[in-house]
């Protein structure tokens, strides 16, 4: 086990770049997801930690060495590819013993090892088998028995649950986490999956473009995203994203939405009159109401029931929001709405630059 | 779901027996131009070659052309220029096979890394394949020769040759100039094919060896040869099979000779065929050629479905 330190690391390939500066500590024994949009350079900065891609600028240290010029072999690090990338024409006694079969461990400790191994994670009945004979979830955990035999410095996942189906990859996501805290080895876990992301970590780091946009516990993103990118990203069904026009009123500060709506605010530390905002608004913040109780008011444009509760579609005059309540509410569409926009509920951006405004 | 069955057994019912004959032979017809034509083409000619093994065919003597049973076989027992020949075909065949294979995966790994110009030089590199045989091996007799070639002089120079002599004259060494030219000829067909079945090969494999801890060797030896394997053994098998049948190059570039040094047993039944016109002897030669190779050819397959079987 050990930390990591990633210290301004850049990457280009040719002439194009595709991580910018990014510095990241993790400590030892940290649970670690980056996630971000497709192509943002998850997969590259978790390769160089691997020791798979070159490192174009920066340093980056596990356990305090710079591991910037060792080969993959040498860096004791375990991964866990989407692809599974298990060996074809090996047994899955042999795919999981073959990193210790290099390191030349004696047959006794190797079978001892292999066979905890296996047991916990359930694949004792399948250790003779080529891995064309398994299912993908049981590929999976090959994949994840292949890592943990050898008790690496730490784990990388790239996307590894991504090709299970719905079901499956929420019973390994627990898994994971269980086998994380048995363990307590340092992981660094890449995901599309905000579920997987908010559940697993203990961290997140959200990534966009190449540049580490937060970092921070699940909870900090999802209650206080630093920027609309976050704020967008992280949340499902999405946060409501409303444009504006901030309105100081002496020390009170208010937001005008669509044309004279004003919602008050929690207070601000900056922002003067007439600047241009948006205002975040997470579903299940929004409080909906059939009764006209003088609040504005909206009319119902879709109900999506969805089992845990309700999404409810609300379009008022100049703007659409969702609202997810728990009741199981059933508005035929067109039904008149009251509806609250909370004021501690808010996240303020500012438009031009969409970093959160500070309170 | 159950209508069908039902529907088909009453309408069977309806039919008169000769019907139902040709309902079932029906398919039948539809393929036997297919199977007629496959028959003349291929079995035909096969048979009919086969058939002078039997006979004494001399194109030099019109009164023959009898069946003689195995007369030829008996003859063939005890034919010293004809084991002599068994011999020279398992030295040329062995050391073309083993050479071509050496150079054309050695040639294949280094194709596979990306550098550079490499278009153009696997271009380059498959080129020997487009030349006719005939012509590569006249250029090689050339090469050999010192008159007009370099290579006894650089042979002789590199301490390798006592003096720069045509080693295609030297009886001892004869069987190399063919192998060399068959060499150059050949890498372009196992480098294509190696090259084509490590391009298959993920490359997450290799890097998910690499973690574990497999340095070059180990990735090339754990990975790379069980991933090329069964393509190893099919393309040997081809060769084998192609290369112990070869006669063109050495009966352009030594016609056997010096004293039968490099005369192997395809070249054998062209010698019997065309230059003593006996036709039947030489099918006879032929037919036992034919008999070895599908007996290695059959033993390869085995080995190869047991392979792919593990
Ligand atoms: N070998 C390469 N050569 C050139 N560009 C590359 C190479 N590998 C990756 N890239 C580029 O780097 C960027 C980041 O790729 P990366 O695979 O890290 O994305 P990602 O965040 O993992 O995406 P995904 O979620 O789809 O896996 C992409 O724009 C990609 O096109
Ligand atoms: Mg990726």
């Amino acid at each position: 086990m050990a930390s990591i330190e990633i210290q301004g690391v850049g990457k280009s390939y040719g002439a194009m770049p595709v991580l910018h500066h990014v510095d990241l500590s993790i400590q030892d024994g940290e649970f670690v997801v980056l996630i971000g949009p497709s192509g943002c350079g998850k997969s590259t900065l978790l390769r160089m930690i691997a020791g798979l891609e070159g490192i174009t600028s920066g340093a980056i240290r596990i356990g305090g060495q710079v591991v910037n010029e060792l080969a993959p072999k040498d860096r004791d690090i375990a991964m866990v590819f989407q692809s599974y990338a298990l060996y074809p024409h090996m047994t899955v006694r042999d795919n999981m013993s073959y990193s210790l079969r290099l390191r030349g461990t004696p047959v006794e400790r190797m079978t001892s090892v292999v066979s905890a191994a296996a047991s916990k994670l359930g694949l004792d009945a399948l250790l003779d088998r080529k891995p064309r004979t398994l299912s993908g979830g049981q590929r999976q955990r090959v994949a994840m028995g292949r890592s943990i035999v050898r008790q690496p410095k730490a784990f990388l996942f790239d996307e590894p649950l991504s090709n299970l189906d719905a079901r499956l990859r929420e019973q390994m996501r627990v898994e994971i986490k269980k086998l994380h805290r048995e363990l307590g080895t340092t992981s660094i876990y890449v995901t599309h999956d905000q579920v997987e992301a908010m559940t697993l970590a203990d961290r997140i780091v959200a990534m966009n473009g190449g540049v580490i946009q937060q970092v921070g516990t699940p909870l900090d993103l999802y209650e206080r995203p630093t920027n609309l990118f976050v704020a967008g990203f992280i949340g499902s069904p999405a946060i409501n994203i409303l444009e504006g026009r901030l309105r100081c009123d002496g020390e009170r500060r208010s937001v005008e939405i669509g044309s004279g709506e004003r919602i008050s605010t929690a207070p601000l530390a900056h922002g003067h009159d007439g600047q241009d905002v948006r205002v975040g608004i997470r579903p299940e913040d929004v409080q909906i109401s059939p009764k006209a109780d003088g609040g504005p008011t909206a009319h119902v444009e879709l109900v999506e029931p969805m089992g845990l509760g309700t999404i409810v579609h609300i379009r008022a005059t100049h703007h659409a929001l969702k609202a997810f309540v728990l009741e199981r509410v059933d508005y035929p569409v067109g039904t008149s709405i009251s509806y609250e926009l909370p004021a501690s509920k808010l996240h303020i951006f500012d438009a031009m630059t969409g970093q959160r405004f500070p309170e | 779901m159950t209508t069908v069955p039902l529907y088909e057994e009453s309408a069977h019912r309806k039919h008169t027996p000769w019907r139902r004959i040709m309902l079932a032979v029906e398919p039948y017809i539809y393929i036997a131009p297919s199977v007629l034509l496959i028959t003349m083409i291929m079995l035909v000619p096969l048979v009919i070659g086969l058939s002078y093994a039997f006979r004494d065919i001399q194109l030099i003597n019109p009164f023959s052309g009898g069946f003689i049973g195995l007369e030829h076989f008996r003859t063939l027992w005890t034919d010293a220029a004809f084991w002599h020949s068994m011999k020279n075909t398992l030295v040329w065949t062995f050391a073309s096979v083993v050479l071509q294979f050496a150079f054309g995966l050695v040639l294949a790994l280094l194709l596979n890394n990306p550098f550079p110009g490499r278009g153009i030089v696997q271009a380059l590199v498959f080129l020997p394949w487009a030349v006719p045989t005939f012509l590569s091996g006249l250029n090689w007799a050339w090469l050999f020769n010192p008159v007009v070639g370099p290579l006894p002089h650089w042979m002789a120079a590199l301490g390798i040759l006592s003096a720069p002599e045509n080693i295609l004259s030297d009886p001892s060494l004869a069987m190399w100039g063919p192998i060399a030219a068959n060499v150059w000829w050949g890498i372009p067909f196992f480098a294509i094919t190696l090259l084509a079945a490590l391009q298959s090969i993920p490359q997450d494999i290799y890097e998910a060896a690499s973690i574990d801890g497999a340095g070059p060797w180990r990735r090339f030896t754990d990975i790379t040869l069980p991933f090329l394997a069964p393509t190893i053994a099919i393309t040997v098998l081809l060769r084998t099979v192609w290369i112990a049948n070869f006669a063109d190059l050495i009966i352009v570039m030594t016609n056997g000779g010096p004293a039968d040094q490099t005369q192997i047993v395809s070249s054998y039944i062209f010698t019997q065929a065309f230059r003593r016109l006996d036709f039947g002897y030489a099918s006879a030669v032929a037919m036992v050629l034919l008999i070895l190779l599908l007996a290695y050819s059959f033993v390869i397959i085995l080995l190869r479905q047991a392979m792919l079987k593990r």
